[in-house]
Parts: C-alpha cells; sequence; structure tokens
C-alpha cells in the first residue's frame, strides 16, 4: 500500500509505554507499517512491554525505575534526536487511542505549513468530540478555558498526546514533569520557545481498554498544581 | 485590621515569592541561613525572657505571647511544607535524569535485519517486506484505520 518512498525515513515515532503487553504488538506492528522508526521507552513495566515491542521491530529504552509519562517521552525524544536523519517527531500513546492516519496529515501539514509542531485535538469537529465521554469532555474543554496560554495560541485540546513536531523542537524540548503534567508543560515550552504552533483534528479511539488506562480525571487538579509550581529556570 | 493581620500577610506574601522566584540562587540561600540565625537567636531570646514575647505581641495587636508564637509557627511550617515540596522536584528531576542516562545507555536496536541502522541506509535501501510473517504478538491483522 505504501511504496518505498512514503517509508518516511526520517521520521522517528516516540511511544511511552507502561504495562501495555496486551496491546504495544499491535500498536507497534501499526505504526511500523507506515514508519520504520518506533522508538519504545518501557517505563520499567511489570509485563513484557519492552520485550513484544523490540520483538516488533521497535527501538527499546527501558528506565531503571518507573518515572512516569512525561519522562518517558523526554527519554524517548533525546534518543531519537540522536539518530543520523530524524528530522520529524512524533509521540503516540501505547493504548492504541490513535490512528496513524492521523499522523500522516500531520507530518503532512508539518512539511508544506510555517508550523513547528503541531498537536491533535479531539475538539475540532463537532460530531468527532461527541465521541469523547462526557465527563472527560467537560473537564478537558475546562482545563482549556482555564488557561490563558491555550486560549492564546489557539489550542482547543491541550492534553492531547498525539504531536508531531521538527528537529528545532526536538532539540531544545526538555521535559522536566515527570507525571502526567508534562502536557501542560508542553503547551509551557511551547509559548516561551515560540514555537509556531497548529492543530489537527484527529479521532481518538476510546476502547475499553483505553478508557481504563486513561488517568483518573481528579488527576487535574495535580497538573494545575504543577503548573503554578513550575519553576521558570529549571535546570 | 490588627498590626498581627498585616505582618502576617505580609509574611505569606514574601514567602510565596521568595519561593517562587529566587530559589536555589546562591543570595536566596544565604538568606535563609541569615533568617534561620535570627530564628535561633530570637528563640533563645523568648526563652530566657518568656514575658517579653508578651510584650511584643501586644505591639502588633495579639494579646498573648503564645499567640504570637502560634502564628510564626505556621508561618514557618508554610516555608518548610513548600520548600521541602520544591527539593524534592528538584531531585526527582536529576533522579529521572539519572534514570534516563542509564536507559540511554542501554538502549536496544531492532533486531530484525529489516530494520535499517541508519536514515541514510533507509533512502537508499532495499524495499521493505510487508508485515505479513511476523511473529504472534505484533498482531499481523490490519487495525482499524
Amino acid at each position: 500500500m505504501w511504496g518505498i518512498d512514503t517509508r518516511y525515513p526520517d521520521v522517528w515515532s516516540v511511544v511511552p509505554a507502561f504495562n501495555e503487553a496486551a496491546v504495544i504488538g499491535e500498536v507497534i506492528a501499526d505504526v511500523r507499517s507506515v514508519f520504520d522508526h518506533v522508538v519504545v521507552v518501557d517505563d520499567c513495566s511489570g509485563d513484557d512491554t519492552g520485550a513484544i515491542a523490540h520483538l516488533c521491530g521497535a527501538h527499546l529504552l527501558r528506565h531503571p525505575v518507573n518515572l512516569g509519562q512525561g519522562a518517558a517521552i523526554q527519554t524517548g525524544v533525546e534518543y531519537a534526536r540522536s539518530q543520523p536523519g530524524a528530522e520529524v517527531f512524533v509521540t503516540f500513546d501505547a493504548d492504541g487511542q490513535h490512528r496513524v492516519k492521523d499522523v500522516l496529515r500531520m507530518i503532512d501539514r508539518l512539511r508544506t505549513e510555517d508550523v513547528d509542531i503541531v498537536i491533535g485535538t479531539r475538539f475540532a469537529d463537532p460530531e468527532a468530540s461527541t465521541k469523547v465521554p462526557f465527563l472527560k469532555r467537560v473537564v478537558l474543554r475546562g482545563a482549556v478555558l482555564l488557561s490563558a496560554r491555550s486560549r492564546r495560541l489557539g489550542l482547543s485540546d491541550a492534553h492531547n498526546g498525539l504531536r508531531v513536531f521538527n528537529r528545532n523542537v526536538a532539540q531544545r524540548l526538555d521535559i522536566t514533569m515527570n507525571g502526567m503534567s508534562h502536557a501542560s508543560e508542553f503547551i509551557a515550552l511551547i509559548d516561551e520557545n515560540h514555537w509556531r504552533v497548529s492543530e489537527e483534528p484527529v479521532e481518538i479511539l476510546y476502547t475499553d481498554y483505553s478508557k481504563s488506562k486513561g488517568q483518573p480525571l481528579v488527576n487535574g487538579v495535580n497538573i494545575i498544581f504543577d503548573g503554578l509550581v513550575r519553576g521558570r529556570k529549571y535546570r | 485590621m490588627n498590626w498581627i493581620q498585616v505582618l502576617l500577610l505580609v509574611a505569606g506574601m514574601l514567602l510565596v515569592v521568595f519561593l517562587l522566584r529566587s530559589r536555589r540562587s546562591v543570595r536566596a540561600r544565604a538568606w535563609v541561613k541569615v533568617g534561620y540565625l535570627l530564628f535561633v537567636l530570637a528563640g533563645i531570646y523568648a526563652i530566657l525572657r518568656p514575658d517579653d514575647t508578651t510584650v511584643l505581641a501586644n505591639l502588633v495587636g495579639v494579646r498573648r505571647g503564645t499567640d504570637l508564637m502560634l502564628y510564626a509557627l505556621i508561618i514557618a511550617f508554610a516555608f518548610t511544607t513548600l520548600s521541602t515540596y520544591m527539593r524534592f522536584r528538584d531531585v526527582e528531576l536529576r533522579y529521572a535524569r539519572l534514570a534516563r542516562a542509564i536507559a540511554l545507555e542501554g538502549a536496544r536496536e531492532p533486531t530484525d535485519e529489516r530494520s535499517p541502522v541508519s536514515a541514510g541506509e533507509a533512502e537508499s535501501g532495499q524495499p521493505t517486506p510487508g508485515y505479513g510473517g511476523s511473529s504472534r504478538p505484533c498482531g499481523a491483522r490490519p487495525r482499524r484505520v
């Protein structure tokens, strides 16, 4: 289906994974059906997540201790950006809720438009956004309304895990929030570094599995607090 | 408004500004030490002349010296809590970087010969066969796209 010149040799996908053995193989196979280079960061899973991912052709990095998703993304990006020829970077969730064809559209926009980073959004298309569970939708929309930054940057879904960015962003990316607050930190970094950002409508597949793995909504409280105390100089 | 209220509010605000803005700098650390020294000296004085705390308390609109101590304690506790939280965040970040260095050190490239080692090879490389004959966990079936 994909010819040889659409193998995207300069694209590196980063997949942070924690205890995803049930689905990781399928997800990696899916991503690898289009992209050669996949980096799985096994965040010290207790199951065979890492081994399966490696077997399926992913580059494997394993955290010796569990650090959280933000730290795993940073590790994966640091590995990917050190690879020769890496120009486009993708963050992709390991639980199978993202679609590869959305990534392709985002890469296309990164290449053709004047942007540094493209973030997926669940809320661009009213029809698609109704597929997001109601309570989740309310909280995610509320988070955007509360965040002056997201509004200023024109982002409607700051907590979407699907992102595509160029080398400039990857090179300067420095996520210090180890846990789930990294999405807000991503937005803060975009703002501080004046990266040109754009959104692309994507569909999130809310399977029973991904729902059961998702973060509890009350975690929003942690995210807000972490955002408030995030030091400006964290080096 | 009582003087004590003003003092406590100012202390609270200084606390936040001080902690969020200038922590980790050499100057901030030095001031923490100076503050600590003053605290110890004041403590010694209060022990030797306990009634003077009441005088001081009356001066700022608090009835008893004990109450003044309580207020001071609350401020000190809040300060400690926040600075401990900050310090933990810093330590966690270093810990994450250490773990990351170990992970990067032990990176495993895909064993399967289909994956190109570098992008250069990928560009000139041979066509990659489809995903058909893969081993079982990789679930060769095409997913919902």
